[in-house]
Order: C-alpha cells, then sequence, then structure tokens
C-alpha cells in the first residue's frame, strides 16, 4: 500500500493538477481569515472551506491514471487497492493543506472569544481546530469518492453532485462536518472550546463505509 | 459477453486464445488478470502475482520511463535498488535503454509499450496476460519478448497470451483456446502440430544421468547418433532450454545447435499420451 499511495502521489504532485483547488483554497483563506480575529471562528471557517477542497483533490486523484495505466496497476495490486490508494492520496493531501492552514491560523489570530471578553487557551483550540479539519476532510473525501468513477462516471453529473452534497454536508445540522464547525463558532461566543469528537467517530464511520462500497465496486470494473 | 468459461491455469503453462475481434479476448483476459470481476461465477485460487500488458500504452504520466517503472516495481513488492536495477535491465534488454530518462508522454508508440512489457517482466509474475502485447514493437523486440515469455514459462509461470499474429509462438503454446459464440472451446489439435520454427539440441549428459525432469518447451527428444541425446523444441524455448541443461546439477554438455529441418514425420511429442493431468481443459456447458 505504501508504493501505491507514493505512486499516486506522485502522479498528483507531478501533475500539477492540484494547483487550481490549492490555489482556490488558499484564496478562500486570504479573504475570510484576518490578522487578529477571534481564533475560533477563523478555524471554523478554515475547516469548512477544505471540504470541498477534499472533494476535488480525491476525484483528481480518482481519474489521474490514463486506462491503460490503470489496468496495469489494478493487476498489479488489485483493483481495489488500486483504487482506494488514489482516494488516499487525495485525502492525505488535503489533511496537509488543512494542517498547514491551521497553524496559520492559529499564528495570526486573537486568541480570545468573539467579543474579546474571554481568553480562548490556544492549545484546545488548535486541537479542537485539526479535529474540526479532519471531520471536513473525512466527509469531503466521502463525497468526492462518491461522485466519481467508478460510481458517476459523466463529469457533469459528478461536478453537479459533488457540489450540492458539499453544500448539503456543510449546512445541513446533524451532518459530521457541519457539526464540528458549528461547535467552533458557537464556542467563539462564549469562549468556550468544544472538541467534535462525536463528529470524528461519525465522519470515520462514513469514510469506512464509503471506502468498502467503493471498493467493491472498483473491483467489478476497474 | 461470456458465458460458461471453465479455465484452469495450471503453473508452466504457455496458453494462447484466439478469437475474432469483438468476441471478448480482451474481457477475459481482463478477468484473468483480475482487473475486472466476473458478474456470474468465480475466480478461486490464490492471488498469484499478476502483471498485465495492454495492447496500447499511451501512458500520459509525468514520469520518466524508469521512473514509472520503478514505481511499478515497488508496486510489485521490489525495494526501490532492485526495482531500479531491474527497470534498466529490462529496458536494455528490449532496446530501450537509451529512453530510460524520457518522460513517458515524449516516448514513441513503441517505446511506450517496451515500457508496458519491462513493467511487466521486472516483476517476475506468477501470471502474465498479455493482450496483443507485441504490437507495436520492433521485430528485435518481438523477438525478445518470445524469449522472455518462453523464460517465464519455464521458471513456472502461467502465461496468457492473445496475438493477431497466428504464428506468434507456434509450436510453444501448451494449450490453444478460442471463444466462439459466447463461450470458450479447445482449438483441435493445436498444441501437438506446432509448425512454427524449431531447433534441434545435441546434448549429452553425465554417464548414467537421465534428462532432468521438465524441460522448457517439453522437447521432443531422441538418441543422438554417437551417444547423447537430441533435443528439437520450438525455437522460442530454445534459450530457456539450452539454460536449463547449462545449469542442472550436475551439468549437460552442449554438442551442437542447430534449426531444426522443416518438420515432416516427426514422432509425436512425447509427452502427448502420457502428459500429467493438470493442463487446462475448458467445459463448455
Amino acid at each position: 500500500m505504501t508504493a501505491l499511495l507514493r505512486y499516486q502521489t506522485a502522479l498528483l504532485v507531478r501533475s500539477q493538477r492540484w494547483l487550481a483547488p490549492v490555489l482556490l483554497y488558499a484564496a478562500f483563506i486570504a479573504i475570510g481569515v484576518q490578522w487578529g480575529q477571534p481564533v475560533l471562528d477563523s478555524l471554523g471557517y478554515t475547516a469548512a472551506g477544505l471540504l470541498p477542497v477534499t472533494a476535488w483533490l480525491v476525484q483528481l486523484c480518482a481519474g489521474q491514471e490514463p486506462p491503460a495505466a490503470r489496468t496495469v496497476t489494478a493487476a498489479a495490486a488489485g483493483p481495489a487497492r488500486a483504487h482506494l490508494a488514489a482516494l488516499l492520496a487525495g485525502l492525505g493531501c488535503a489533511g496537509l493543506l488543512g494542517a498547514a492552514a491551521t497553524s496559520i491560523v492559529l499564528l495570526i489570530s486573537k486568541p480570545a472569544s468573539a467579543d474579546s471578553s474571554v481568553r480562548v487557551p490556544l492549545l484546545p483550540a488548535g486541537i479542537a481546530g485539526l479535529l474540526a479539519v479532519a471531520c471536513c476532510v473525512l466527509l469531503g473525501a466521502v463525497i468526492g469518492a462518491l461522485c466519481t468513477r467508478p460510481l458517476l462516471h459523466r463529469r457533469g453529473w459528478s461536478v453537479a453532485a459533488t457540489v450540492l452534497l458539499a453544500l448539503a454536508a456543510l449546512v445541513t445540522g446533524g451532518s459530521p462536518a457541519n457539526a464540528a464547525v458549528t461547535g467552533l463558532v458557537t464556542g467563539s461566543r462564549t469562549g468556550t472550546v468544544h472538541l467534535p469528537v462525536l463528529s470524528l467517530v461519525a465522519a470515520t464511520a462514513l469514510a469506512v463505509a464509503a471506502a468498502a462500497l467503493v471498493g467493491k465496486v472498483a473491483s467489478r470494473r476497474a | 459477453m461470456l458465458r460458461g468459461i471453465d479455465l484452469d491455469l495450471p503453473t508452466h503453462t504457455l496458453i494462447r486464445i484466439e478469437g475474432a475481434n469483438g468476441t471478448g479476448k480482451s474481457t477475459l483476459l481482463r478477468l484473468l488478470a483480475g482487473i475486472d470481476a466476473p458478474t456470474e461465477g468465480r475466480i478461486s485460487g490464490r492471488r498469484a502475482r499478476t502483471a498485465y500488458v495492454p495492447e496500447r500504452f499511451p501512458a500520459a504520466l509525468p514520469f520518466t520511463a524508469s521512473g514509472y517503472l520503478v514505481h511499478l516495481g515497488r508496486i510489485h513488492g521490489l525495494r526501490t535498488p532492485e526495482a531500479a536495477d531491474r527497470a534498466r535491465s529490462w529496458l536494455a534488454r528490449f532496446g530501450a535503454a537509451g529512453h530510460a530518462r524520457t518522460p513517458l508522454p515524449e516516448l514513441s508508440k513503441g517505446t511506450s509499450q517496451k515500457v508496458a512489457v519491462a513493467q511487466a517482466f521486472l516483476a517476475e509474475p506468477e501470471l502474465l496476460i498479455l493482450d496483443e502485447a507485441w504490437t507495436g514493437l520492433d521485430t528485435a523486440a518481438r523477438d525478445e519478448l518470445d524469449r522472455a515469455v518462453a523464460e517465464r514459462v519455464a521458471s513456472g509461470a502461467t502465461v496468457v497470451f492473445v496475438d493477431h499474429d497466428p504464428r506468434r509462438l507456434a509450436g510453444a503454446a501448451d494449450a490453444v483456446f478460442r471463444i466462439e459464440g459466447n463461450t470458450l472451446l479447445a482449438a483441435p489439435g493445436a498444441p501437438a502440430t506446432g509448425t512454427g520454427p524449431r531447433i534441434r539440441i545435441e546434448a549429452a549428459g553425465p554417464p548414467g544421468a537421465k534428462l532432468p525432469a521438465g524441460l522448457p518447451g517439453a522437447p521432443e527428444h531422441t538418441p543422438a547418433p554417437g551417444g547423447g541425446v537430441r533435443l528439437t523444441v520450438a525455437a522460442a524455448h530454445s534459450d530457456a532450454l539450452l539454460r536449463t541443461l547449462l545449469t542442472a546439477h550436475p551439468p549437460w554438455h552442449i554438442r551442437h545447435v542447430a534449426t531444426a529441418p522443416a518438420r515432416v514425420e516427426s514422432p509425436g511429442p512425447h509427452r502427448s499420451a502420457t502428459d500429467p493431468g493438470d493442463r487446462p481443459t475448458p467445459e463448455a456447458p
């Protein structure tokens, strides 16, 4: 699996297709995160923006091998493993991006509640931010994986479904990503840090289920 | 669509699949390679170390030829230095050593195909699936591929291939199957009536030694004039056969190697009647 991950990550990095989603995310952060804003608000914003970006990166990885190369990899490693490695490469890159953005936010934000009345300790805030990033990355990866090959082959449908589902995952109450982000933003009003542990468990369960489903379909028709 | 196919893939076997265009040869090969799964039925047995060579390999990947091969070698389970070594030697074998550092998108069609072939062989696969892998290769590389296939079979692998050229590895295939309608039939008498080029080897063993068992290409053997034995084998297998004889314990001495005269009425292959019963048998329902 390490070799497959190395291969898929090298493909993504060298293809430079990662530039568009990463630049989009950088612009999103640059617009929304300013020096001296309340830290929990900025962390919530950082995590939320990562969800559609993760879906995009995961879909880039799932489709980056030309069909001939894909059959060669699938024969060598098994189609399910080959496909999961592609999805994991996308997820891993999104995770790194989220971790980097979270560190920057922690460095430049004001460690206080929204009305500056309560001090917010940076360490718990950072942990909560990383957990929220993990929730959004996992959910974004689930959406990315479900809205591309081998389940959805048509590009138009794929893009439409990804955008709609990503939006739904962010705004629907009860979605792990929404819960994690809302926890950060509402916590910012009172200066309390909520660790979104339950949301992370739910997001992980969803990701495992999606991986099992997609792996099964990938080994039917690579 | 294919139905009711029952195909056994024993070790040390070269299997040819024939069929008209669009009958599902590639589909069958993809099933055998484990790339796709059958809608009904199953593929049993341990998943062998598998390598697959597609008919065309226009892989626009952002790697150099050797960079890609090292990645694939690692995916096949090799360590990085080992993968790099084998990548170099297989590219050299197919005459593409000069392109090791060329980016894949800049390679010609034939050289890309050599990379696809090298990818499959560097893993020393137990199951090798070739879907018209010879297409686009130059003559030297085609012959080299024939020999590499025979070597793989000699060292115990199962090789399944499709090629549009009916003379491809003629006489070297252990079994030939034909896709007709939706099913797979044994092509009648194909393995025994091989008509490809043949090589005759005269060899002498240490006094009293018997021929090693399971020689590559299952050569016909007759006593040679002046002692020793005369082996006749399909040309593709001759290198592997010589290697086996020379590296046997104790080693055999090679006296003479020549192209065999066109086959007239030769004694049937010694294996035809008493062959162990593990040859593939298709059973159409």
